[in-house]
């Protein structure tokens, strides 16, 4: 199988406009969550909700209307790019009107999806007027654990549609987050993302739902730390060669001599990501955030306007710190803990996030260990 | 000069980028970024009706030398069209 020998970056460009943005204080991408509903009902989910849910919320999504404007009022003032995400937003009956307004704006429109949705006439609109990327969240390999996971018997069909798409000529990118329920499909996975040419941006590390549940309940539909480590290395031996595997392994080995417990306090740092610093979320009720995955800060631009609420955005995630512990950690960079982490696993920002120490640890552990057997032994990869 | 593709030139943190609309699919190798002259050259299009025209154009704008300012003109045609856009 082809496998990779390098991490697939975003172009350089993409970078550049983001720090110019965040020095100019404009919001160069912006996500519109434009539903909670979805025809899945995927366990682990941070968004989902049905109708009845909703409407005990007593909140209600935005209308086609108020899309659209926030959409311009943010195009004004500056956005570039925006994704278009769910729940599954293929479900919204207006999905076209709102996706064709923006994208007649001159926005760099990309689109989340579960994939399941895009053929006939959805599939037939879309090509029509093609999106900048659709990424598309692969499940399982197999009808099984789509049926066991997501609860729809749709995987022959998602796989046709990425098909679709590729040929085409759509830009096409897959997600894939590990979870208890399709860690067994790895390797089939990485097969079909092979064989249908599709980049596969795969992560073992789930957030706890902490929009949907304020008291975190769900967290059991992941993996313990230790195994979303274990799962997320043994997806990195699938996807890279073993020379790529090692030498992304380097900064790893210095780090065993370090204990857990003993993390050096510096002083606490605020966001280093481009969370409402050059870009922003709108939620499917209205509320923008700096990052879907945090409950908070939030702003009302439906009351007060876009500006305003970007304004109140880049004010709030200023005043965010960090753990102070994490600021002094010597795995920093092989853990890659963020403010959301922090707020979606312990209800505070400047708490230490012990679920991404544990997994931080792991990591370190069996890398270091695959690579001993390798150093040691010359032993084939299928032997790890 | 016909475009063939639908293209909308956006201004962006003081940069300008053509973004793809309608039917047309947007190339995954890279944004398009317009240098300056870039998009002076896209926003007369439209108006011109060969590169001469273009070329008196440019020549009107800045202060340069004709067969500079003519092999500029030529290379950003010339990319225009190996991207099938001209």
């Amino acid at each position: 199988m082809n496998k990779m020998n390098a991490n697939r970056t975003e172009p350089l460009l993409v970078s550049y406009l983001h720090s110019k943005g965040a020095k100019l204080k404009l919001p160069i991408s912006g996500t519109f969550e434009l539903t909670a509903r979805c025809n899945f009902n995927c366990p682990m989910c941070y968004v989902h909700m049905n109708q009845n849910e909703i409407h005990a919320t007593q909140r209600r999504e935005l209308t086609t209307e108020e899309w659209i404007q926030l959409a311009k009022e943010a195009k004004d003032r500056g956005m570039f790019f925006a994704l278009l995400t769910g729940g599954e937003p293929f479900l919204r009956r207006d999905f076209f009107e709102i996706y064709s307004a923006m994208k007649s704006m001159g926005l760099m429109i990309s689109i989340n999806t579960n994939g399941s949705l895009l053929q006939g006439d959805i599939r037939r609109q879309l090509l029509e007027n093609p999106p900048f990327r659709v990424n598309l969240s692969l499940y399982g390999g197999c009808a099984q654990t789509y049926r066991n996971m997501c609860g729809q018997d749709v995987f022959e069909q998602v796989t046709e549609n990425i098909k679709a798409l590729k040929t085409a000529g759509v830009d096409v990118r897959l997600n894939l987050s590990i979870t208890p329920y399709n860690r067994q499909d790895l390797e089939k996975i990485f097969k079909i993302s092979q064989e249908l040419g599709v980049h596969v941006k795969g992560t073992g590390y789930m957030y706890p739902p902490a929009r949907r549940n304020g008291d975190r309940s769900g967290c059991e539909n992941r993996m313990s730390p230790e195994e979303a480590a274990s799962s997320s290395l043994e997806w990195d031996l699938l996807r890279f060669e073993r020379e790529e595997f090692v030498r992304r392994a380097e900064k790893v080995k210095n780090l065993m001599k370090f204990e857990t417990d003993r993390c050096a306090v510096e002083p606490d740092s605020g966001i280093a990501c481009r969370a409402g610093s050059s870009s922003f979320w709108i939620t499917w009720d209205g509320r923008m955030l700096p990052c879907g995955m945090m409950p908070k800060p939030e702003a009302f631009p439906l009351e007060i306007g876009f500006d305003a609420a970007w304004n109140l955005i880049l004010m709030k995630t200023k005043e965010i710190r960090m753990p102070a512990e994490c600021a002094g950690c010597e795995k920093k960079s092989v853990c890659g803990v963020c403010a959301a982490m922090c707020i979606a696993e312990t209800g505070r920002f400047d708490r230490v996030p012990t679920y991404m120490c544990r997994m931080t640890d792991e990591t370190i552990r069996l890398t270091n260990l695959i690579c001993q057997k390798w150093g040691d032994k010359n032993n084939s990869r299928e032997d790890v | 000069m016909e475009l063939k593709k639908e293209f909308l030139k956006r201004e962006v943190a003081g940069e300008s980028f053509l973004v793809p609309i309608g039917k047309t699919i947007y190339d995954s190798n890279g944004l398009y970024l317009l240098t300056e002259l870039g998009a002076f050259i896209w926003d007369r299009l439209p108006e011109a009706r060969d590169s001469q025209d273009i070329l008196q154009a440019v020549l009107a704008e800045y202060e340069v030398d004709e067969n500079i300012a003519r092999a500029d003109v030529d290379e950003f045609l010339d990319k225009l069209r190996d991207m099938g856009i001209l």
